[in-house]
């Protein structure tokens, strides 16, 4: 159908529009018009994906001037792919609409491991070894030898794509990871590099969080993406700790010890290359001298290591001359490598600024920090010049020089923390040196310097407000947005008594009483009595997960729960977890019902829907505080206060409810689904907590159901279930929930939109 | 009821029960009188559908009722416990059904422990079920129930009954799992190449595999409110349903066995039709075996049934009597569904019960051959149980045209 949103015409490709999808396109195009960033919260299952599109291609189309490109990020491969093809519906209307071809070009983005056609390395299954064979391969160097001798293999998709395909550029039209195999199978030309070319003239790229938010990727890949577009992280609930991974190091005694090896290696190489070769050495030393930047001269192929500094921190300077050398650096290398050894052998926990780091080994081993800057640089240079083709040895020393070239850039905004054992095992000796980043904002800010507009949107966003200040930037729309429903699909309780009138609560000291845990064991049992198909439970940690499911063993919790449902758990290895979730389908399928238990922050937490039937009831055993004992979090927490006045506690409420809400939302796919939510802790039906919970939770949290016992809360579900299962048609949707475009431009609807649109 | 003293329990020990939460007025709109709405609408949407869309009906039925006895069916959310509301409701069922599927046929199965039992197999005689139904009340419910043995024990007894009858099964499931031996999705398989109609109730909440099931076999899938709801719910099963395409039309041989052994008017052949004899349908049980004068022939071999319809055990002949056929022929020539009219400001009350329309009542009736208006109650009535039009009756003109 055909919409006027505030003036612009907007093609939406389905018959029907949700309400909410109508609000979410206004609010979207008045940050567009205002040339800002947004934060926008809409449930999940109301079709975010399709309204971003719509609406930002009408704008483009409106106003190509204005705005030139879109850029989507999203998390996983399968939602890119999601992504791509409602991009694709979204292409066919138009051109069904207008008659005729249009000129938009989409593409998803992934790694070599993804989009290879190499018959040998696709075969691979790990993404590094894809990367080090195709680097192999398709290195400058590697193509120069092969030039002179034929027996030299190279990739002769690369070698296609790079005689041809540059240019001719990609038909207008949407590409997929498969579509873009297929092209490239077809021309044989290699669909990674292609699509990498490609991205700088598409109108749509699609692609992962990385390759916008690590400066290692970013630099590559997303560097001439212009200032007029618009950037849209998709599931952005999580977008604080990406932008802290990226940005963080961690170096344990296994990584020193190969780094060693890596040395030693590269000592070799240099004094064979001496003998053979010592022009080149000589070669690399004059442009290092002249302060050249790699980048201009180096090819697309040859950047498989990277400065993990931002942009904007390199300095235009020329590399200091005691490293200028190979020897010199290597052996630079070594004593950068035997100084954090040294560090490594601790007895106790030792916490220090990046200053105090700098001011150490300058004392202890006489390293300057300019050197250190440019370590991460030195070693991608040497490497290109010794023409180590094969890079998945050397990733540990790679490591190494990032974290010297971080420490010496940032003075600000991190910390190092040396454990000489885990929390989990105090009597191993297992010394860990984290590097790690405190201030999220800092991988941020070029993208929110650089787009005129980023859209940062999800389903659980609430609460809202934080996110500006953790991130530091000024968006100009802050809206969340709730479900209008035909039915009451969800039905949020919080549990806070056992039968016995016992307070249910993970908190740390009722945590181990018998009596919380056999609590917690019968709601569960009872819910399992009443819910059918598939039950999801989340609990705060593995730790407390093992001990839990221990415990009910011992009290016949398990066998009581296996009468009426089969029962998976999720571990920490991912192979067994995904068998479990295997059978676990499969029993809610075939009608046997399943239990699955796991873990918030877990992987089932993050990426897996549970829609209708495999989710019926999702049950949150505690609030699932990140564990507070840990010296990173305890140091961020402490950044957080100084630099944004933000509270302990507040954080750490924000990001537990925020981690619950994203587990209560497993269950909640679309408004013909239905679930149950049960928050059991007695903590969540305080007012800090519950106004954590997003809007369209909160909206169906009654107070009544607020504060329930376990048969109190059964008897709801029996009732609401019953209340659910009766036939529920689009019909029935129509009008309240559903709209066709009458609908939505009768006066009445206009009103109550615009109403929604102030009250927020 | 023997059964009711070891399941008394006292009030304070049942669940919670909210009576005044039933008819309280939501105020977000949005719960109970919502949901009401979706089901009143649901109603006539069914009953609407029923009666338009199919031509063909499936008079003649074979139908198994599989009744879950599973350790959930004591549960005392319907009262006394959904077992006994279920078998109570079952006698109803079993009784209109034979009152409107007179050529029809039915079983009973239970399932319990992981298997499945069979209680009466197919047969037309509705004393004998219902006699079977009130034993059931003793039954203990226990474990877990099995849908794949059930449906495939049914489907056994079904596979034979002729092409042009239809074959369903109903069950009525309390249980929200199943514990089955094998692959679910082979027997839905099988069922639906059998043409095996299955519908399911179900009494808690709505179960994915259920679902499933009554959709790949083209039947229906219900969870039941509260026990209005589930009566309702049982009752919808006694209309034939309309027959799914490929089933194939044929002729049917039957047999009228003569009526009253007293009038002989000699067009059946001798006295020797009604020398004492003993009945087919009791020779085997030795203690009820009847003998006597009474009873009906088969035209065919001369074997004795004490009631009618039945199919001959001897020569497999269907033995019906004229009324039989006759009260299956509404099905026929159902009535056409009414139209659906705002308030007219003419007509003030209901022309079959001569109630008055109130305001709140948004919307009437009319048929489209007399005019006449009714309200909804009248509506649902005449399209269920009546089957015929009073106006339509009572008017001479179009009653004439009916008769020609």
């Amino acid at each position: 159908m055909k919409l006027n949103v505030d003036g612009l015409l907007v093609y939406f490709p389905y018959d029907y529009i949700y309400p909410e999808q109508f609000s979410y396109m206004l609010e979207l195009k008045r940050a567009l018009d205002a040339k800002g960033h947004c934060l926008l919260e809409m449930p999940s299952g109301t079709g975010k994906t399709t309204t971003l599109l719509s609406l930002i291609v009408a704008y483009m189309k409106a106003h190509p001037l204005d705005l030139t490109k879109l850029v989507y990020c999203s998390r996983t491969v399968p939602e890119i792919e999601k992504v791509m093809e409602e991009l694709r519906k979204l292409m066919n209307y138009y051109e069904k609409e207008m008659g005729m071809e249009q000129n938009i070009l989409g593409l998803a983005l992934s790694s070599r491991k993804n989009l290879c056609i190499h018959p040998s390395v696709s075969k691979e299954r790990e993404g590094k070894v894809v990367d080090g064979r195709c680097y192999s391969l398709t290195a400058s160097f590697v193509r120069a030898r092969h030039a002179a001798d034929d027996a030299v293999p190279i990739c002769e998709f690369y070698e296609g794509f790079d005689a041809h395909g540059k240019e001719f550029p990609l038909p207008p039209g949407v590409y997929n990871l498969d579509d873009l195999k297929e092209y490239g199978q077809m021309k044989r030309w290699c669909p990674y590099f292609l699509a990498r070319h490609t991205i700088t003239h598409a109108n749509i790229v699609v692609y992962s969080y990385h390759y916008l938010l690590d400066p290692k990727i970013a630099e590559v890949v997303s560097k001439e993406i212009s200032k007029t577009s618009v950037v849209v992280f998709d599931e952005a609930h999580n977008i604080d700790n990406v932008c802290i991974d990226s940005m963080s190091v961690k170096i344990t005694k296994r990584l020193l010890d190969k780094c060693s090896n890596s040395i030693t290696i590269l000592e070799t190489t240099i004094s064979n290359m001496k003998e053979n070769d010592s022009k080149r050495l000589e070669k690399e030393y004059k442009r290092l001298v002249e302060g050249l930047r790699d980048a201009t001269i180096a090819r697309e192929t040859d950047m498989a290591l990277v400065n993990p500094v931002l942009p904007s921190e390199i300095l235009e300077e020329a590399v200091p001359g005691t490293i200028r050398t190979a020897e010199h650096f290597v052996a630079f290398l070594k004593r950068v490598v035997e100084y954090i050894k040294t560090r490594l052998r601790v007895q106790h926990v030792v916490q220090e600024s990046p200053a105090g780091f700098l001011r150490d080994i300058h004392t202890k081993v006489c390293i300057d920090r300019k050197p250190l800057r440019f370590s991460a640089e030195r070693l991608a240079s040497l490497i290109r010049t010794l023409e180590i083709s094969d890079l998945t040895d050397f990733s540990p020393l790679v490591t190494v020089s990032h974290f010297a070239t971080l420490v010496s850039t940032y003075t600000k905004g991190f910390t190092i923390i040396i454990e000489p054992f885990e929390d989990r095992a105090p009597t191993v000796s297992n010394p860990i040196l984290y590097f790690s980043c405190l201030d999220s904002s800092i991988a941020i800010k070029p993208v929110f310097n650089r787009f005129q507009t980023v859209v940062i949107t999800s389903g659980t966003l609430s609460p809202l407000d934080m996110y500006p200040k953790i991130l530091d930037f000024h968006p100009v729309i802050m809206t969340s947005f709730t479900m209008t429903l035909a039915r009451p699909c969800i039905l949020p309780m919080i549990v806070s008594k056992g039968n016995d009138q016992v307070a249910m609560s993970s908190r740390y000291e009722t945590r181990e009483d018998t009596a919380v845990i056999r609590n917690y064991g019968n709601l569960l049992v009872e819910v399992a009595a009443a819910v059918p198909d598939g039950i999801v439970c989340f609990f705060t940690s593995y730790l407390y997960l093992e001990t839990i499911v221990s415990s009910w063993y011992d009290q016949g919790i398990i066998d009581q729960l296996q009468r009426h449902k089969l029962l998976f758990i999720e571990t920490q290895d991912a192979a067994e977890t995904s068998l479990a979730l295997i059978n676990y389908i499969k029993a809610c399928d075939n009608g046997r019902g399943a239990v699955l238990l796991s873990v918030a922050r877990g992987k089932v937490s993050e990426g897996i829907d549970f829609d209708h039937h495999l989710g019926r009831a999702v049950l949150m055993f505690g609030i699932p505080y990140v564990y507070t004992q840990s010296r990173i979090l305890r140091a961020r927490l402490e950044y957080l206060r100084d630099q944004f006045q933000i509270k302990e506690n507040d954080f750490l409420t924000f990001d537990a409810m925020r981690h619950a809400a994203q587990c209560l939302g497993r269950c909640m796919r679309g408004k013909t689904d239905y679930g149950i939510m049960i928050l059991a802790d007695k903590r969540f039906s305080r007012a800090d907590k519950r106004s954590k919970l997003p809007k369209w939770i909160q909206e169906h949290l009654k107070d009544t159901n607020c504060n329930l016992s376990t048969e109190e809360c059964v008897q709801i579900c029996k009732r609401w279930l019953r209340q659910m299962a009766q036939p529920f048609s689009r019909e029935d949707q129509l009008g309240i929930s559903l709209l066709t475009l009458e609908q939505l431009q009768s006066e009445e609807m206009q009103k109550k939109i615009q109403q929604r649109a102030q009250g927020v | 009821m023997a059964d009711e003293d070891e399941t008394k329990e006292y009030r304070w020990e049942s669940g919670y029960e909210k009576t005044w939460e039933a008819i309280k007025e939501d105020d977000d709109g949005l719960l109970e009188s919502n949901v009401a709405d979706l089901v009143a609408r649901a109603k006539r949407k069914r009953a609407a559908l029923k009666d338009t869309g199919a031509i063909q009906l499936g008079m003649m039925r074979h139908l198994f009722v599989v009744v879950d006895a599973s350790a959930c069916m004591f549960l005392q959310d319907l009262k006394p416990t959904r077992f006994l509301c279920v078998l109570k409701l079952l006698e109803v069922f079993v009784h209109e059904f034979f009152d409107l599927n007179p050529i029809s046929q039915l079983g009973i199965l239970t399932t319990k422990m992981k298997r499945s039992e069979q209680i009466t197999v197919l047969a037309g005689n509705q004393k004998k079920h219902i006699e079977a139904l009130q034993q059931l009340k003793d039954l203990s419910c226990e474990g877990e129930p099995s849908l794949q043995n059930s449906l495939e024990r049914a489907m056994n007894g079904l596979k034979n009954m002729p092409a042009y009858s239809s074959r369903e099964i109903l069950v009525l499931f309390g249980s929200l799992t199943t514990c089955d031996p094998g692959d679910i999705q082979k027997t839905i398989k099988s069922l639906k190449d059998n043409n095996i109609r299955v519908s399911i109730i179900g009494l808690a909440a709505e179960v994915r595999i259920c679902q499933e099931i009554a959709k790949k076999t083209g039947g229906t899938y219900n969870v039941l409110i509260d026990d209005h709801h589930l009566k309702e719910l049982i009752l919808n099963q006694v209309q034939p349903p309309a027959v799914a395409g490929s089933m194939e039309a044929s002729l049917v041989k039957m047999g009228f066995p003569g009526a009253s052994p007293i009038v002989n008017d000699g067009t059946s052949d001798s006295s020797a039709d009604h020398a004492p004899a003993y009945c087919l349908c009791h020779i085997e049980s030795e203690t009820s075996s009847l003998m006597g004068p009474n009873g009906y022939n088969c035209p065919q071999c001369g074997s004795r049934y004490c009631e009618l319809p039945v199919e001959c055990k001897q020569c497999g002949l269907t033995l019906v009597s004229a009324p039989h056929l006759a009260r299956s022929y509404h099905h026929l020539f159902p009535i056409k569904p009414f139209i659906e009219r705002a308030q007219v400001r003419e007509t003030t009350h209901c022309f079959a019960c001569a109630k008055l329309f109130v305001e709140a009542e948004t919307n009437v009736y009319e048929c489209e051959n007399c005019n006449q208006i009714v309200c909804l109650d009248c509506d649902l009535f005449i399209r269920e149980t009546l089957h015929t039009c009073p106006g339509c009756a009572s008017d001479p003109v179009t009653a004439q045209m009916k008769t020609n």
